[in-house]
């Protein structure tokens, strides 16, 4: 009968899709591509895969794609986990193994670990860094390449109110909205940092988890004051006053290694990244930026491409 | 802080009066939140109330509510969210006419259904009576269809109400707020505080819309005697 | 450029990857929910009271906005939060919710003398539920199915906002920098999904059911 017929083909069909549902589930089903990482106990470090993770914007996919085809072009097995997030977030993944190195900033970095810090300069930040890193992850040698936060007014407001430093923030803070990723709210250099050291306490703070809200709403001035990254292509397009930082409430911001301590002692691994660290300058990784959010290259061709350029792939 | 468990204090955020005030605090949000859903929601029942009688009533475009409704239900809310921001930015017109023509299918549909199927012998008595077209619709199929009416906009009301939570990614306003910025700094209590506040909002307002529905069904059946035919079995919508 | 259609033929790979994932994940949620609204709405169907609370209590279950649910899912259960199961878990609740009101409808309508006669032949309980009510409660049935799959496909991509989301990364990765084409390719991915999938039950249920074909529409 027909019906039994249907009932029976419906019946094979769900049996059919669950198991091409557990077969799927084996694949991570993230964009991850990878080989497990290093499992405590596997075979020695220098054979276990690297994978290398990214915070959840472009620079950070740039560099880790870097890291990671810098590895591979020295023998060391290597794959990329772009895009998990948060510093909170992907520190607590290397923490439990699922990646085992990422592009970091020294600055933030170090007051992620030690909000009490004091150090002011790129060399005391450096100093200062391998100290406060728990025992399980080991930071490489830092690049000259920066990217710092930063603070910008628009052209217009700028000259209206004569903003030009973070000290300037004072006078128009209460009456003013400020903007910045949602983990703003917390770190040292943002809405705390400013009341603290510059005396500027906002009347409100919107979090973007994206730029275009965060650019559209600063043009129309719904919010006064909003932080980008120094290598951001938009500052220079609008034309933005990125405001003087005269008491180092921002502190340098040069990208460096963050890695697993196994990792640290690869002698290959350390050497391959230590290359790119050198190599590594704010101009190009600027250009790199653009290449990908204006151009809508891939992370991982410009990368390869870099690399190249430099004998290092 | 281990990711997920229940052991973990989850209300702590909704606990802490500190969340509550403020530009940033949930009452804010809340209040951002509602008002985007009355507006939306009502902005839609002006269109789509007056559009669905009159096709309801002559009988003419009911093919257009019927491949409206399914095709709405296709709609991934964030895409479009995420579209009409960038071409239009960050203001409240654009949010709230996206919710609002997400809000218009079900309203649609249901008071075209519910003016359609307004019992057919009351129609004809009050024809019989002599009451012109308008008065029929006004005083015989209005109130018949009323049930409906309500129930479509409670299933509209659901679905801003679940959209709107994902407006705050493109736009920062409302509840969803919570989600997102929890999400980013992996603050499970504010997390938390975002799902279980919207749920809370949805459940109160489906509620309310509910025991509206109620009385207009009483109000429409006095005698118990079943004067509206209700063609659809399915929910009229599904949330997003 | 904001909008680069060459970026598609760069992409074809992960747009692939993120496709399958999409279907899988707005898919396995309606299997599950079909396996348990049959009997589930088959024993509500039977009683009254009972039913008429427990379909309040699912209504609000379905009130519940989807992201909401991804969110306090993984919170209640204790499962991390990126885990798809998560994902699955709420949809097959949520797929669940709508489809036992389907069936519960579907077999409501089955006319008492069509199920007075079947007994009066000797059908046993089980016989007729399948060779009499079922098969007339299918066209509800069917049309609930169409409802949760299509609305399954629109929900999945709400999921990117808790690092989710299959096709829905696309709408993330083109909203951080103005790019349109990715948006523009999992909407259309999206509709098209929801298009076949919906033909295909509508297929599927002409087939098993062609006395409906006679009736007007």
């Amino acid at each position: 009968m027909k019906t039994k017929q249907a009932f029976i083909g419906v019946g094979l069909g769900i049996a059919a899709l669950l198991f091409t549902a557990c077969g799927a589930n084996n694949n991570p089903l993230g964009d991850a591509t990878s080989p497990q990482p290093a499992q405590p106990g596997q075979t020695s470090a220098a054979s276990a895969p690297v994978v290398v993770g990214s915070a959840d914007f472009t620079e950070s996919k740039i560099l880790a794609e870097i890291y990671s085809q810098a590895l591979k072009a020295k023998g060391v097995e290597s794959s990329t986990k772009l895009g998990i997030g948060s510093r909170e977030i992907y520190i607590k993944a290397l923490q439990d193994q699922s990646i085992s190195a990422v592009p970091e900033y020294t600055g933030n970095l170090l007051l992620h670990f030690d909000p009490s810090a004091t150090a002011t300069t790129a060399a005391e930040v450096d100093k200062a860094l391998p100290d406060v890193l728990p025992s399980d992850l080991k930071s490489l040698k830092s690049s000259a390449a920066v990217n710092q936060d930063v603070y910008v007014v628009t052209k217009e407001f700028s000259a209206q109110h004569d903003i030009t430093s973070l000290e300037d923030l004072q006078k128009i803070a209460a009456t003013s909205t400020l903007g910045g990723p949602p983990e703003l709210a917390k770190r040292a250099y943002g809405p705390p940092g400013l009341e603290t050291i510059y005396g500027a306490k906002f009347k409100a703070f919107v979090p973007y988890p994206k730029y275009p809200p965060k650019i559209s709403d600063l043009d129309s001035n719904k919010i006064q004051v909003a932080t980008f990254f120094t290598t951001d292509a938009v500052i220079a397009e609008k034309g933005y006053i990125q405001l003087e930082d005269p008491q180092s409430m921002i502190l340098p911001q040069n990208v460096v290694p963050l890695v697993r301590s196994d990792v640290a002692e690869n002698q290959t691994a350390v050497a391959a990244l230590e290359a790119v660290q050198a190599a590594l300058t704010t101009e190009e990784l600027m250009e790199l930026d653009k290449k990908v959010d204006n151009d809508r290259q891939d992370p991982g061709q410009v990368a390869g491409e870099w690399l190249t350029s430099k004998s290092l792939a | 802080m281990v990711e997920g468990t229940a052991g973990m204090n989850l209300f702590e955020y909704l606990a802490d009066p500190a969340n509550w005030t403020g530009p940033g605090g949930i009452w804010n949000l809340l209040l951002q939140h509602l008002g985007y859903t009355v507006a939306s929601v009502g902005l839609a029942a002006v269109i789509a109330i007056p559009l669905g009688i009159v096709i309801g009533h002559t009988g003419r475009g009911s093919f257009l509510v019927i491949g409206l409704s399914n095709a709405a239900r296709a709609i991934p809310t964030l895409g479009l969210l995420v579209l009409v921001v960038l071409l239009l930015g960050t203001g409240i017109g654009p949010i709230i006419g996206v919710l609002a023509i997400l809000a218009l299918p079900p309203v649609l549909t249901a008071t075209a259904a519910g003016i359609r199927g307004a019992d057919h012998e009351a129609v004809h008595a009050a024809r019989a009576i002599g009451m012109s077209e308008p008065q029929v619709v006004a005083k015989v199929e209005w109130p018949l269809a009323l049930p409906l009416v309500i129930s479509g906009l409670r299933s509209a009301t659901l679905q801003v109400v679940a959209t709107a939570t994902v407006a705050a990614y493109s736009s920062g306003q409302g509840l969803g707020r919570l989600l997102i910025t929890g999400n980013a700094t992996r603050n499970y209590p504010e997390m938390f505080a975002g799902a279980f506040l919207v749920a809370v909002l949805a459940i109160v307002l489906d509620i309310l819309l509910g025991g509206l529905g109620w009385l207009a069904r009483r109000h429409a059946s006095p005698g118990g005697r079943k004067m509206v035919h209700d063609p659809s079995k399915i929910p009229v919508d599904v949330v997003a | 450029m904001n909008l680069d259609w060459a970026w598609i033929e760069r992409n074809l790979s992960m747009i692939g990857s993120l496709l399958v994932e999409h279907v899988i994940l707005a898919l396995v949620p309606v299997v599950i929910a079909f396996l348990i609204a049959l009997p589930l709405g088959y024993l509500v169907s039977k009683t009254r009271r009972v039913a008429n609370v427990f379909l309040a209590f699912i209504g609000i279950i379905y009130s519940i906005p989807s992201l909401a649910l991804f969110v306090m899912m993984p919170m209640i259960l204790g499962t991390q939060i990126l885990n798809p199961v998560n994902i699955v878990v709420a949809l097959s609740i949520y797929s669940t919710a709508l489809l036992v009101r389907s069936v519960v409808d579907g077999l409501r309508s089955v006319p008492a003398p069509v199920k007075q006669s079947a007994t009066a032949v000797g059908y046993g309980w089980l016989r007729r539920l399948f060779r009499v009510e079922l098969p007339l409660a299918m066209p509800v049935i069917f049309a609930g199915l169409r409802v949760v799959i299509v609305s399954n496909i629109a929900i999945v991509s709400v999921a990117v906002l808790v690092g989710s989301g299959a096709l829905g990364k696309l709408f993330d990765l083109g909203f951080a920098s103005y790019f349109y084409t990715p948006i523009i390719v999992a909407l259309v991915l999206m509709l098209a999904l929801a298009l076949i999938f919906d033909a295909l039950i509508l297929l599927i249920q002409r087939r098993t059911l062609p006395w409906l074909r006679e009736r007007p529409a």
